[in-house]
Parts: structure tokens; sequence; C-alpha cells
């Protein structure tokens, strides 16, 4: 115990005198998270909360053109335009602006339509109580039309977003037209002063819940991405110092008299382990203190950690394991710390863009979400994502865990090998 | 305890990938409270031969015995008892030499004020008690050999296996190594010493081996290796004389 304690403080005092080791360890990742956060938090708003700008003429100004225009007003995703430039829009400058991507979307309501629905309204109550002897005569009428004008690059999914609201609208306020005449036809034929009021949110309503541990229904925010995302990165970037570690303590023969100090070579081992691990874990903590200190004072949402310290401790460890065996091995491995940095951050990289780090694996196309399951980096990112926005616990990371273990394992069993193979 | 520091019987080492062996069939006794002198040119097996001896690097064939203990039986205590000067500075030249010592001297297990002394005793011993808290990137070559030096005595080893402690040093730091040597040798440590330094092993070393493509060329006392043919003028003629002129790589 006493040379383990002895060997740890040997490595904390060559790694806090190691000023390049130190900047890449703690300052790096902090400044990566901040510019990265700060970079990619207008793409996760457009992802997650983007609103449109919608151009909107109401020539109506009759009961149709004044529900869409206070529906639309009520929905977060659409911001209503009715000028521009200080002048009121006409149909020539919506299509115009709608044209040049000033606006994504343009809403004519064309004079008349609550007139022309009215009387299909009234045609159709009429009909229903029709006398044999009084037949009713459809009148004729202009077509109800609402128009619409999208912007060419407007995204599909963004189309169908205010088609669906359009519809719901129009259709509410139809049935609400139908539903009111109706009404007071049947008051008037059984002389009363009853009517009924119709609601056209609908009798069916919607109960929406996010489901828990789902893995498609998490959209993060940029600051719920970037800081475990970064975090987990620069857990794996701490290879560079730790391989340039070992393979300088190998090449100028501190390791040859540690072998022959008894009981020492294990000992050295894992004290590396023990320091590089509790270093991973105050990088994590260093990266949270920025997500929930210094992001929102430069107007980034603050970070959300849950509920479930625990997990969130274990996830660490585990991610900061792995990131450990894996330097473990590559200093095992290679010969020069030049060879093992060069290697090392690489791999790091692709394994990061392979695993959600860089861009996140939502955006991704399906074979890449497939192939991104392979990178410890992604097990390290769907853990904290686990923990941070599906509100899950030790439970909800027990895959991710184990397979950072597992590629720990495996990595220290390479590690080993190598150190044997290189002794012989 | 045998008169026999080190019994080498018949070891062999050829490494993985390798067609001709480092090692090859050596065989070899150093007598306890030598100063044994293990020379060789370039790619001659002497490092391969000091990596057996400590148990750092296994063997194909052969046996080798240290105070009487067969090496992969005993090896936890054998290697105790020998201490390694390795050819690089085997120190972490970001610790002062204090911390490099302490760190070494922990490792084996010393503590309180045996180590603490010990400490203060090996710096002393190579001038550096003044300049211990440096760190040692900031050493001149010929002071970070000499705790190179001590960094391998500090359990006090029965044998000392030394790999070019004088390489790159000035002479005033050659000279107290040297001494260093001869005084420890005294007190009873069995050295053993690889060198280029003809000259400084003639004078430090009373027995020597010669060892060329991993065969044991001729071993014995230097002076009666010396004046064992008229040829031979001095150990730097022997040597020539037995491993030829041909450039090594």
């Amino acid at each position: 115990m006493r040379k383990l304690f002895t060997s740890i403080m040997k490595e904390i005092i060559v790694l806090t005198r190691d000023l390049g080791g130190l900047l890449i360890i703690f300052l790096m990742p902090m400044v990566l998270v901040f510019v990265m956060a700060m970079i990619q938090d207008s793409t996760f708003r457009k992802m997650d909360e983007t609103q449109l700008q919608v151009a909107f003429i109401n020539e109506d100004r009759d009961s149709v053109g004044l529900a869409i225009e206070e529906g639309l007003n009520h929905s977060d995703m659409i911001i209503l335009e009715k000028e521009y430039d200080n002048k009121p829009l006409d149909r020539e400058s919506l299509i115009r602006l709608v044209g040049d991507g000033t606006f994504q979307i343009g809403i004519i309501v064309p004079a008349g339509v609550s007139q022309n629905l009215r009387k299909k309204a009234m045609y159709l109550v009429e009909k229903a109580f029709e006398d044999e002897e009084y037949p009713v005569v459809m009148v004729e009428t202009e077509p109800s039309l609402v128009i619409l004008y999208f912007d060419p690059v407007i995204k599909h999914s963004f189309r169908e977003t205010v088609r669906m609201a359009l519809s719901k609208l129009t259709y509410g306020i139809e049935s609400q037209m139908v539903f009111k005449l109706f009404s007071q036809k049947v008051s008037e034929l059984l002389d009363t002063d009853n009517s009924l009021d119709y609601d056209p949110s609908g009798i069916i309503q919607l109960e929406e819940h996010n489901a828990v541990n789902s893995r498609t229904e998490v959209i993060p925010n940029s600051v719920q991405h970037n800081v475990p995302a970064w975090a987990v990165f620069a857990m794996f970037f701490i290879l560079i110092p730790l391989t340039a570690n070992i393979i300088k303590e190998r090449n100028n023969g501190s390791m040859l008299r540690i072998r022959l100090m008894p009981g020492s070579y294990l000992v050295t081992i894992f004290s590396k382990i023990i320091v590089y691990l509790f270093i991973s874990m105050i990088q994590f903590l260093l990266m949270l203190l920025v997500g929930i200190l210094i992001l929102p004072l430069f107007g980034l949402p603050l970070l959300e950690i849950g509920d479930h310290i625990f997990a969130l401790i274990v996830m660490i460890m585990a991610t900061g394991l792995a990131a450990t065996a894996f330097g473990l091995a590559l200093g095992s491995i290679f010969n020069t710390p030049e060879q093992a940095a060069a290697f090392g951050s690489v791999s790091v990289i692709i394994m990061a863009a392979l695993g959600g780090i860089w861009v996140p694996v939502f955006v991704m196309p399906s074979i890449m979400q497939t192939i991104s399951t392979f990178s410890p980096l992604n097990w390290g990112l769907e853990g904290f994502y686990t923990i941070f926005l599906r509100g899950g616990g030790i439970i909800g990371i027990l895959p991710q865990v184990a397979l950072l273990l597992a590629f720990c394992l495996v990595c220290m069993i390479v590690a080993f090998y190598f150190l044997r193979l290189k002794k012989n | 305890m045998t008169d026999i520091a080190i019994k080498i019987e018949n070891i062999s080492k050829t490494y993985r990938g390798s067609l001709v062996p480092a090692v090859d069939d050596i065989t070899l006794d150093i007598p306890r409270g030598v100063k044994y002198g293990l020379l060789g040119p370039n790619g001659a097996g002497k490092t391969t031969t000091i990596s057996i001896l400590t148990g750092l690097l296994n063997y194909d064939s052969g046996k080798v015995f240290i105070n009487g203990m067969q090496l992969e039986k005993k090896y936890k205590k054998i290697r105790q008892q020998i201490g390694l000067v390795p050819q690089d500075i085997a120190l972490y030249d970001t610790l002062s030499a204090r911390e490099n010592l302490r760190f070494i001297a922990e490792m084996y297990g010393l503590k309180g004020k045996e180590l603490h002394n010990r400490i203060e005793e090996c710096l002393e011993m190579v001038g550096l008690a003044g300049n211990g808290r440096k760190q040692i990137r900031r050493y001149s070559g010929g002071m970070k050999r000499r705790v190179n030096l001590v960094a391998g005595i500090l359990h006090r080893p029965d044998i000392l296996i030394l790999d070019e402690p004088t390489t790159g040093v000035d002479v005033q730091s050659r000279k107290m190594i040297l001494e260093f040597l001869e005084e420890i040798n005294k007190q009873g440590t069995t050295i053993i010493y690889t060198s280029h330094y003809l000259e400084e092993a003639e004078d430090l070393c009373d027995t020597i081996a010669i060892i060329d493509d991993g065969k044991l060329i001729i071993h014995g006392n230097t002076r009666e290796i010396i004046k064992s043919k008229e040829e031979y003028t001095s150990l730097e003629s022997v040597f020539l004389h037995l491993t030829g002129r041909k450039l090594r790589d």
C-alpha cells in the first residue's frame, strides 16, 4: 500500500510539473466545450426549436382569417409577420419575399373566405332540415382557398408542420361554424334559447410524454450535447500525456529500474491508472462547471445533469477507465511518444467523429448511426445522455458501463501482452 | 554464502525475429567482491547479458545463479540483492534528485530515518548534497550520471551492475564515479561493469570477460590476460586482437 501511495505521489508530481500535459488535460477541453457549444448553438436550435418566419396577409378580415391569424400566433414555431420594412405586405411583396428567402412561408387568406364558408355551412344545415315542398338550392360560391407559398429550400418537415397546423385550424373553424348553425337551427325549431358551444380543440385530447430510455426521442440542446461530448473526448485525449509518460519511462530505463524493485512493476502500472482516472474525473467536473456556470453567461442554456449523481459518478469512472486503459495499451505498443501521440490523437478523433461527438448521432445517416455504436466514445456519450436527458439511473447506463469496462479489459490485456512481448 | 556471486551456465538468447543469437552458450563465474569488466564491441551481447542477469529478459536455455540461488526460482529475493545502473539516465527529469532517490528508496521498502539518512549519504557521496532540490533536467550530464549511479545503490545491493556508467561525462565526474565504485567495492559490493573506455576498464577491473557476437572469447584476471601474450600491451590491444578491427553497427 505504501508503495502504491509512493508511486501515486510520484505520478502526481511528474504530471503537475508538465505544463504542456496539464494544458492538454484541463484547459484544452474547457476551451473546446466553450467554443463548440457557442458554434453549434444555433444549429441545435434549428433542429430543436427553430421558429419559422411566416408572411401573412389577411384579406378576409372575417372569422376564418381572424381564427387562422390567432391560431398561428399561438404557435411556438411560427412568427407571423404582416408587415415588412414598416409597410403592410401585399400579394406581390409576399411572393417576392418568400421567393428570396426573407420569409420561409407566405400565407394569404383571400377576401370572402369566411363568407363562402358561411354560405356552404348554411346550405348543409338547411339541407339537413329540408322540407320536400321547399327544396334547398345551393348558392354558387367561390372555392374557399387559403393560399400558401413556400421558400423552395425549406425542409419538407417544415412544410408539413405548417400544412398540418393550417389544416387543423381550418377544420376547427369549419366544424365550429357548422355546429353553431346547426345549434341555432335546432333552437329555432324547438323554440328555445338554448344554444351549444363547440370547442374547436376537439374532444379527443393528446397526452404527450418523453419516453425514457428511448434513443430516438432525445434531441439535446447545444450545451447538453457539447459538454458531455467534449468531456468524453478530453478524457480519451489524456492518452497523449499518459503514453508519453509510459514510453519515456520505458525508454530512459526507469521502467527497467522499477521492474528490478520487488513488487513495484504492477504497483507502478496501477498507480498510473489511479492517477489518470482521478484526472479524468476532475476533467469531467470542470466541464460540468463550464456548462453550469460559464456557458449560461453567454446566453447558452444551463446544463441539466439530472438527479442520478451516483450513476453519473459510475459513468465518469467507466469512461475514465476505458480512456486510461486505451492510453496504457498505446503506450505499451508504440516505441516513441511521437508515434503514440500521432496514432492516439487521430484514432480518438476518428472514434469521436463516429461516436457522435462532433456531429450528434441522430443527424447521421442510418448506416453511420449503426457504425457509431462501435465507438467507445459513443458509449460514453450515450451513457451521459441517458443520465442528463432521459432521466436514467444506474440501470439505464448499465449497457454503456459494461461496454466501456469490456473495452478497458481488452486494452489492459493488449497492454500487458505488449509489455511482456517487449521484455522478450 | 558461496564465493561465486554470479554463475552463468550455457545461457543462450535469440531475439524474436532474429536468426543470430544475441548471447550464444555463455558460461561464466563471477567471484564475489570483484570488479568485473564485461567488455565487447557494439552489438556483442553485453546489454543482453546484463538484462538476463538482472532478470529483466527471459533467456532461451541455460541457467543463472545469483548468490547461489537460481534466478527464476528465487527472483523475488535475488532482485533485492542486485542494483542496476542503466546506460540511460533512468530518472524522472522533472523531479529533483532528492525526489527521485526518495521514490526509488521507498519502492525498495526503505522508510523513516533510514530512508532519509540513506538519501543524504548517497547525495553526499557523489557531491550533490547542495543540489538535491534541483530538478534533474537542470543538471549537467555529469551530475545526472552521478545521481543515476547512486540510485542503483540506495538499497545497498550485494551486486551492482553498471551499463556504461561514464558515457558522456567530463573528466572530473568520471574520476569521481570510478573512485566511488572503488569505494563501494572495498565495502564488499561486487561490481559488474561494461564500458567502451578500455583504459578505464583496465584501471578499474581486476577481472574481465570479452564477448563478441554473443560468444565469450576470453575471461580471467585483467593483468594476467594482458601479460599472457607478448603482443598484448594493454587491454585495448587484447581487445583489438580478439575482436578485430572491423567496424561494428
